[in-house]
């Protein structure tokens, strides 16, 4: 048991070594640009329209989303998520769960789908 | 610490040796299967589900580390409970472990740098340093519980850290996932375990006022102390130990710290008398401890000399391993041809060796063979000779642990059966 001890927490902080200095052994990769262009701009009434679990858009901090294939792989139940499909939901998304933000790996998730600006 | 006696393996008792293990993976088993997440990529739902698998055996090592007579005996004795208990917080960790590295594995599969954020303390919010804090504090609390050569109370205190890592893990989950009947049910469990073990054991609410009587010295540092019971008496049978810790008196200060001791005897108004040896500095103070100091008991545990059935026996004592069978013959006489090797260094710390000898001359289905070995192993070939009919013979063995690993080959070596040995040498680490 002892042994076993260890060698997991040796283990463990090699490993934790090696993500934390991602950026000094693996080459970096040239990232793709997004996928739509700045200019599309949706209207609130526009996103109001794809608010079901198959075609759910919601608004956040000034952008539109399309999370329609997202919604599956989402950790929280469905009905905490699609309860915002066709709204302005930046307060849900910057308050998640007992104030809780989300974090940096969901903001730049979050980026991969967006489909326009929101506008008036 | 004193060497004390423990469950030989009757069937029933043996059959109880899978309930602790049964317990803990039935309690990770629900927990995992509860949980388990669908849709999700393979090394998030590994992580979720290892996430789960430790926070069960979490909770399964609480519920294994209380002290209480029944539950002991439902689970084959404190000393395999305390040997799952150890299991599980292992166990528990190493899944724990898996938990944030297969959390990052996931966000390397989609960009090797967003591994690093996922684990990145900086970039998370409170919730999550719950749950670093309460991993750390399991790595520092298994540390020290390695660290074998640590002085018993600092090694202790240490062991309280682990408290910490499970409470401040369980705060994890529950500020993440809120009101879950599951999470809920596991957080009622181990609020009850370690409110027990904190006010029942640790405080000793639940145990039972005695007072010393009287105190013998029986062998060169060790002591007899008899004890009456200042209410309801326990209910000792010879070969159990029980936990006890001692109070002040007019001119002594107990440590007041619950230590294991063996019965050396009982007697019909459930007065007992608890041996004790200089072994560490709680036992060494308690070698000054005098009549009228009060003592709470906990207890009593394990069923070492329990359903000896019909075979002849043999038991095998070293040094203070003579106190469960000394208990025995005081209590009745034998019922089967019995071979007591009693094996000591020098004669002056042999006890009660003119009362075993009184015993043998008076009983004649009783041989008591005495060796002082001095600072060597004994001759366990020539002692072993002596015994008539060793391999039909029942075997205990009580005493300190690299004796007992060596006599246990030496028998083994002469055709005894595993199945035929009976010992325990429990450590409170």
């Amino acid at each position: 048991m002892r042994q076993l001890f260890i060698i997991a927490t040796a283990f463990f902080w090699l490993l934790l070594l090696g993500f934390a200095t991602t950026d000094l052994w693996l080459p970096a990769e040239v990232e793709a640009p997004l996928p739509v262009a700045d200019s599309k701009a949706y209207a609130l009434s526009e996103v109001a329209r794809h608010n079901s679990s198959d075609d759910c858009w919601m608004a956040i901090n000034g952008e539109v989303y399309d999370l329609s294939s997202y919604l599956p792989d989402h950790p929280s139940p469905p009905e905490v998520i699609l309860a915002w499909c066709g709204r302005e939901a930046s307060e849900a998304y910057r308050s998640k769960m007992k104030e809780r933000a989300h974090s940096a790996r969901a903001d730049r998730l979050l980026a991969e789908y967006r489909i326009a600006a929101l506008g008036p | 610490m004193n060497i004390w006696p423990t469950a030989a393996a009757p069937d029933a008792a043996s059959a109880r040796r899978f309930v602790a293990p049964m317990l803990a993976l039935s309690i990770a088993l629900a927990s995992v299967c509860w949980a388990f997440p669908e849709g999700l990529s393979f090394w998030r739902s590994t992580g979720i589900a290892a996430g789960w698998a430790g926070t069960g055996l979490l909770v399964a090592s609480l519920v294994l580390m209380i002290r209480e007579t029944r539950l002991a005996r439902l689970l084959g004795g404190l000393e395999l409970s305390y040997r799952w208990h150890h299991r599980c917080g292992v166990f528990a960790y190493l899944f724990l472990l898996c938990h944030p590295l297969a959390l990052a594995l996931d966000a390397w599969a989609e960009a090797p740098p967003l591994a690093w954020q996922t684990l990145d303390p900086r970039a998370q919010s409170w919730p999550l340093w719950l749950g670093w804090a309460g991993l750390l504090l399991l790595m520092l609390g298994l540390t020290s519980t390695f660290a074998v050569h640590l002085p018993y109370r600092r090694w202790r205190s240490f062991h309280f850290l682990l408290a910490g890592g499970v409470l401040l893990g369980l705060m994890h989950v529950y500020v993440l996932l809120g009101n879950e009947p599951l999470l809920l049910a596991l957080l009622l469990i181990a609020a009850l375990a370690l409110g027990w073990r904190l006010l029942a054991s640790d405080l000793g609410l639940a145990a039972h006022p005695y007072r010393v009587t009287q105190v013998e010295k029986p062998a060169t540092g060790m002591i007899e102390a008899s004890l009456a019971p200042c209410a309801a008496a326990l209910t000792v049978s010879p070969g159990q130990f029980v936990l006890a810790a001692f109070g002040d008196g007019a001119s002594y200060h107990g440590c007041g710290e619950y230590h294991p001791f063996t019965v050396s005897a009982i007697d019909q108004q459930g007065r007992l008398r608890i041996c004790i040896k200089a072994l560490g500095p709680c036992s060494q103070r308690l070698q000054e401890v005098e009549a009228g100091v009060l003592v709470h008991l906990e207890g009593p545990f394990g069923t070492f000399l329990d359903d000896l059935g019909s075979a002849p026996r043999l038991w095998i004592a070293g040094g203070i391993g003579i106190t469960p069978f000394i208990a025995k013959l005081r209590a009745q006489a034998c019922s089967q041809p019995t071979t007591l090797i009693y094996l000591y260094r020098h004669t002056a710390n042999a006890a009660f060796l003119e009362e075993l000898a009184t015993t043998a001359r008076e009983d004649p289905l009783f041989e008591l063979l005495s060796d002082a070995s001095g600072e060597a192993l004994p001759d366990f070939d020539h002692l072993l000779e002596q015994v008539p009919g060793l391999g039909e013979r029942e075997v205990h063995l009580c005493g300190p642990q690299p004796l007992l690993a060596a006599i246990s080959v030496a028998l083994r070596q002469r055709g005894v059966g595993a199945a035929a040995i009976h010992f325990e040498s429990f450590d409170f680490r």
